[in-house]
């Protein structure tokens, strides 16, 4: 569920197919998403998921950021 | 807000130069502090011994509060930041990148630091950082810009943060300020405006293409590589905008072709004023902007206009 929410989100951001965006996928190398698109798409997963992200140092992959939400989530 | 951000500003009317590289020297942004505004330094790449002499010169020709832009893609950005907070620089706005990492040093020295954002998840960022003000500037702004108008990215981003919020883009009147304070801003930043002052060293051929310019008469160049940048139209841009066209369909643009057209573009324009192979750099405003002014006719007609117009309308409501 918190994996195709994030997916959904990153393929409008980002104007990707869902095949394009999987747990491994790399933002910077497979999506060539650079900082501005990835501030847009941490400002929709705050909005989604009512949490907040303070850096986004470490996001690298999709599953970082599932594993960060997942986490923030479970402390509510 | 509007009084807190000036109370915090120490400056006496809602107005800022916004930096422009080139333009915004010792010069212009210390005539526009002296005329009760807040100008800001701009200061490129420069090596931090240069930023501190434009910083010195810049305080012996005004003693009120001014602020300088910092590029943190600047190869120099850590020491530069070092020198401003040791010269005690009272406001930084900040392009290009995030200032989390050099929070501590600016509040530590208690320096206000401002960003300067095209978007709301950008503000929002900026705020969590720790960022006193945002100045949020739309794409109808000279230079490098973002893809929403003032009109809509003001109200957005003023609803969005709890922090006062300075428009820029699009303003060069006192209509243009009424309008923002109306969208919710605190105050406002031009620059075109500035450019055509008479404190502003920049070449005569830059003042009156301005001056000549009308609402039709800038291009956005560059946006194939990511970084759009509103100019002035001229021969340049024609040829610029070509090649864009003819790299686009290109499955490697070859941005070479484009760099080589734009290297040393904006300093031509500036300080040789070549009209021809220069990149002048202009917001839509310029067809607003009609005359050579002094910094201080400029605010002080600035302030006039906009209470006028704020004044007639609240005649109307309250009829």
């Amino acid at each position: 569920m918190t994996f195709e929410k994030i997916q959904a989100i990153i393929v409008d951001q980002l104007d990707k197919e869902e095949e394009e965006v999987q747990l491994e996928t790399n933002f910077r190398e497979d999506l060539e998403a650079d900082s501005l698109d990835l501030f847009q798409i941490i400002n929709d997963i705050e909005d989604e998921f009512d949490i907040k992200i303070e850096s986004e140092e470490g996001l690298t992959t999709v599953q970082d950021i599932v594993t960060f939400v997942e986490v923030e989530l479970a402390k509510k | 807000m509007q009084s807190e951000l000036i109370e915090k500003l120490g400056i006496k009317y809602p107005i800022i130069q916004g930096a422009m590289s080139w333009v915004a020297n010792p010069s212009l942004v210390s005539a526009v502090s002296n005329a009760g505004g807040l100008g800001i330094l701009a200061c490129g790449y420069a090596s931090s011994e240069i930023v501190r002499e434009l910083i010195r010169e810049t305080k012996s020709l005004t003693d009120k509060p001014f602020g300088i832009n910092v590029l943190l893609t600047s190869p120099n950005v850590d020491d530069v930041v070092k020198v401003v907070c040791e010269e005690q620089v009272k406001v930084v706005t900040t392009g290009a990148g995030s200032p989390g990492r050099y929070m501590n040093q600016f509040k530590n020295a208690g320096t206000v630091v401002i960003p300067v954002v095209a978007s709301v998840a950008l503000a929002r960022r900026m705020v969590n950082e720790g960022a006193d003000a945002i100045i949020c500037e739309g794409m109808e702004a000279g230079g490098h810009i973002g893809k929403t108008t003032t009109m809509n990215l003001v109200p957005q981003v003023v609803d969005s943060v709890s922090v006062p919020v300075i428009a820029a883009g699009g303003i060069a009147d006192g209509r243009g300020v009424a309008a923002a304070f109306m969208l919710g801003a605190s105050a406002v930043q031009l620059g075109t405006r500035f450019v055509v002052a008479h404190e502003s060293t920049v070449h005569q051929n830059f003042k009156d293409a301005i001056l000549k310019a009308k609402d039709i008469d800038t291009v956005v160049t560059g946006q194939i590589t990511g970084h759009p940048v509103r100019v002035l139209r001229n021969k340049l841009t024609r040829q610029y905008l070509k090649v864009e066209k003819d790299i686009t369909s290109d499955e490697k643009p070859d941005f070479n072709r484009l760099e080589e057209l734009g290297k040393g573009a904006l300093r031509r324009a500036v300080i040789d004023g070549d009209k021809e192979t220069g990149s002048f750099m202009s917001g839509q405003s310029a067809g607003l902007v009609n005359k050579e002014q002094s910094t201080h006719e400029i605010i002080q007609e600035l302030m006039h206009e906009y209470q006028e117009v704020i004044r007639e309308q609240a005649n109307l409501i309250l009829k």
